[in-house]
């Protein structure tokens, strides 16, 4: 295979699992809310997207309706989960993922079941070979991923974000304190999906086709994995995590294609990730990159003021 | 009889059969600072929930301001001006002491998604002014140079004052204090009344359980005893320390 | 298009059983140690091989491979708790990392067993080719074959066992003391941590049960027990969590709503492959209506 190329997928995948992890960071990481089920959201994006291009829609319009119907979809779910604790979210949107990969496995009218449906390029540039076109979807997938990471960094540092920040650390406060937490935990889990809806979008654009085995809970984890790794409550992080954690991914492919193992190297690969993750939790639950304290304008002018007196007091 | 502030009429509150609060009506009036005294397990706390929308009545009628609030989640509960500090706090650790406050602070405009996001400048501009309030109140607890640490660094005193002051940075009409002088210094606890009874003149309301009886006795301007889910017995301090009733509550004699 | 009702019920009442044993182990672990165990559904996987296996090599036969799958699950369901979850829950982890590390552990087993017996589809028939299990009978109307007889004979068996180690014995008065309320139980003397290990090593080791008539009933690959977890979380919640009592009667309704389910799904011309979303549908509405499923009908000090 062309080493260009592949750097250059790879420079894809990253782009796309970011816009994943920068999602979950929003619900798990600022607001604690447990989604087990992101990838039913990706799914969702990807097939609107794919269904939609096949009728001629432009791609822009494809990726936001596959936002939106995402975002409505994860509206739904946490209308019955969001009066209730952490496990029952967790259960609830696992089994809800799951049911839907079920859908549009058993329902070949819909997308062509286990075989999948093939979606047309979005930009196509005539004459452009295979890397033209690689670069394109690299431009789209980090215009998006830019888009993303700036509302997730505006939310974090801002009152916004404070008040996801308190409903994670307390829910019962922070409802004491004035915060309809069923309201933040439905508009978290609405924008999270729409994040996902779009990264879904683009996966499918990308790839070119979709198909049900795209939908694995194995992706929920490997997000899961990602933002762990990187640093839950850190934009940064979420982001780091996604360049590493492709890495790793890509790393053991290619490794395997090299190396005699005793074990069956797909296997071992999933063996590596479920360790990884327990190795996180149980050593640095925090992640490589600390929680990133909320900054605004008022708060830096503050703490500038108060070490510039103790500066003088001293 | 006159109107109170929070009229409390034959409220109820039982787990399982066994009946935490079993009919107590009282009236915390406007102005002042009102006690509430028991011995353990008397339901002063279970009270406090049911009024606070944590816990549901099973029968009765709770009034504040003239609005029934049985029925009200805790949030609206808030917006109506009723707050409350929790007995064993309840702060939010991973975030700074500062940041505590801010969450307390009453109609912020960038707590809206949207706001949050284009409405920059307004947001920004108005909590210039609430750091400011924040910080004033911090100061007053003595917690103004903790105010960038992170609120689970602080000691278990301090902790308890900034779920005081946390709470007075939500501006209520009344505020309810579990046993806000629990498990700090006495000269900080006396102070603490000292500030409540200060901010009482300017118009908050203060409804306060305590077990430090020797500092609310000072400052209440009403006591109210309750024994077993029922209150016993309501009056000026001078008068409810010559209560047999308050005796026997405390020392358990028929 | 006529349906054979009794079979219906028959049916539901071989899902509900299996169900049962399943799912006895994930309520009680979730109710003592306040966490939804994801990789019980490896101990269900794990179960079925390990009979399989000795089944193969040694030759054994059905009872003492089932024996063996027992206690080997069990121990690694101790180990689980042992390594994992109590080392996290010491560390002050919360409910979302647990059940993420159950998730990762999960992967790590599922993976592993992949790695070890392959992907392939094992069979039971084809270690115990002359085994009894496999005969059928017609009762009436109703096929039956003697594998779905002992699986409910298990489960009743189970179900008045557990009843008599809940309400007589001291472990089982000391496992409804813990979940009912850890404190309490801690302040009168009762070792809550030998407790937990126990409930583990049980519910892993019935668990193991539940995938060796799983996998005697179709058949083994690492996916076993995944195919299972959902129905099985619905039986956990609608029974009420950490409630053995809720657990038998929600196992036959999940059991019978899926069984009829799947009529209904065939009448409207469905694929059956959706008799998962009954669980769901079962999952949803007990969240909605009744949060602590059927748990107050069975208040049992």
């Amino acid at each position: 295979m062309d080493p260009l190329l592949y750097v250059l997928d790879l420079i894809v995948f990253i782009g796309i699992f970011g816009i994943l992890a920068l999602s979950l960071n929003l619900e798990f990481g600022f607001a604690g809310l447990a989604n087990f089920g992101k990838v039913a959201f990706f799914l969702i994006g990807a097939y609107t997207y794919a269904l939609l291009s096949q009728i001629g829609v432009p791609f822009y319009l494809c990726l936001i309706a596959g936002a939106t119907l995402s975002a409505a979809f994860g509206l739904l779910i946490s209308l019955p989960a969001l009066r209730l604790r952490a496990d029952y979210l967790a259960i609830a949107i696992l089994t809800f993922g799951e049911i839907l990969r079920l859908i549009v496995k058993s329902e070949s009218w819909i997308a062509g079941g286990d075989w999948g449906i093939s979606v047309s390029p979005a930009i196509a540039i005539s004459g452009g070979s295979h890397r033209v076109d690689v670069l394109v979807n690299i431009g789209l997938v980090y215009f998006c991923l830019l888009i993303c990471f700036v509302i997730a960094q505006l939310l974090a540092n801002s009152p916004y974000g404070r008040v996801m920040r308190a409903v994670r650390e307390d829910e019962v406060a922070a409802e004491a304190l004035g915060k309809n937490r069923a309201r933040y935990k439905a508009q978290v889990l609405m924008l999270g999906s729409a994040m996902a809806g779009i990264a879904g979008g683009l996966y499918a654009q990308y790839l070119q086709y979709v198909l049900p085995g795209m939908f694995m809970p194995m992706v929920t984890f490997t997000v899961w994995i990602m933002v762990l790794l990187g640093g839950p409550a850190n934009n940064w992080g979420a982001v780091l995590g996604a360049v590493l954690v492709t890495l790793f991914d890509r790393g053991t492919n290619i490794a395997k294609d090299y190396l005699t193992l005793p074990i069956d190297p797909s296997n071992l690969q999933y063996i590596l990730f479920g360790a990884l993750i327990i190795l996180v939790l149980l050593y640095r639950p925090q992640g490589l990159l600390k929680e990133s304290p909320i900054k605004t304008k008022a708060l830096e002018s503050v703490k500038r003021e108060r070490s510039v007196v103790k500066g003088k007091g001293s | 009889m006159e109107e109170g502030l929070l009229r409390i009429r034959e409220v109820s509150k039982h787990f399982g059969g066994v009946y935490a609060v079993n009919g107590v009506s009282l009236d915390v009036k406007e102005g002042g600072i009102c006690g509430l005294v028991g011995p353990n397990g008397s339901g002063k706390s279970t009270l406090f929930n049911t009024i606070l929308g944590i816990h549901r009545p099973d029968g009765g009628n709770i009034y504040f301001n003239g609005n029934c609030i049985n029925c009200l989640a805790p949030h609206q509960i808030y917006a109506l001006g009723l707050v409350n500090a929790f007995q064993l706090p309840r702060l939010f650790y991973q975030m700074s002491v500062l940041d505590n406050m801010l969450v307390a602070a009453r109609g912020q405009q960038g707590d809206k998604l949207l706001n949050s996001l284009f409405l920059r400048r307004k947001w920004q501009e108005q909590e210039k002014g609430l750091i400011e309030e924040a910080l004033e109140i911090l100061e007053l607890m003595e917690l103004d140079k903790w105010a960038f640490s992170l609120a689970g660094e602080l000691s278990g005193g301090q902790r308890k004052l900034l779920e005081v002051a946390r709470a007075l940075m939500a501006k209520p009409t009344l505020l309810l204090l579990d046993e806000p002088a629990a498990g700090i210094n006495p000269v900080l606890g006396r102070k603490m009344f000292q500030k409540l009874e200060d901010l009482s003149r300017n118009g908050t309301t203060f409804f306060i359980v305590e077990h430090r009886l020797e500092i609310l006795f000072e400052f209440a301007s009403w006591i109210y005893v309750m024994d077993r889910g029922k209150t016993v017995v309501g009056g000026e301090p001078e008068d409810i320390s010559e209560e047999p009733a308050f005796y026997r509550a405390y020392l358990g004699e028929e | 298009m006529a349906v054979n009702w009794a079979q219906v019920f028959f049916n539901s009442a071989i899902t509900g059983s299996l169900y049962l044993i399943g799912a006895v182990g994930l309520t009680l672990t979730y109710g003592l140690s306040g966490f939804p165990n994801f990789a019980h559904a490896e101990f269900i996987t794990l179960g079925a091989y390990i009979a399989y296996s000795v089944a193969a090599q040694f030759g054994l036969g059905p009872p003492l491979a089932l024996v063996v799958a027992f206690l080997c699950t069990g121990i690694v369901g101790f180990l689980c708790y042992r390594g994992v979850f109590q080392v996290l829950a010491k560390r002050g982890a919360t409910i979302i990392h647990l059940m993420v590390a159950s998730i990762a552990l999960g992967f790590v087993l599922r993976y592993s067993i992949g790695a070890a017996w392959g992907w392939e589809p094992l069979y039971f028939a084809t270690v115990w080719p002359t085994s009894s299990l496999w005969s059928r009978h017609d009762i009436g109307s109703i096929a039956v074959t003697n594998l779905w007889l002992w699986l409910i004979f298990a489960a009743v068996a189970l179900a008045v066992t557990m009843h008599f180690v809940l309400v007589k014995t001291k472990i089982g008065k000391a496992i409804r003391a813990t979940s009912s309320n850890p404190e309490l139980a801690l302040a009168s003397g009762i070792n809550i941590q030998r407790v937990i290990w126990i409930t583990w090593f049980l519910g892993a080791g019935l668990a193991a049960i539940a995938g060796v008539f799983r996998g005697a009933d179709t058949r083994i690959w690492p996916m076993t027990g995944w195919d299972m977890i959902l129905p099985m979380f619905a039986v956990v919640i609608l029974g009420g969590i950490g409630n053995f009592y809720g657990a038998i009667a929600a196992a036959f309704i999940v059991g019978l709503a899926e069984n009829v389910g799947v009529v209904a799904l065939t009448a409207m011309g469905l694929s059956s492959t959706y008799r998962i979303g009954i669980a769901f549908l079962i999952l949803i509405i007990t969240l909605i209506l009744k949060p602590q499923g059927l748990a107050m009908l069975f208040r049992r000090g």
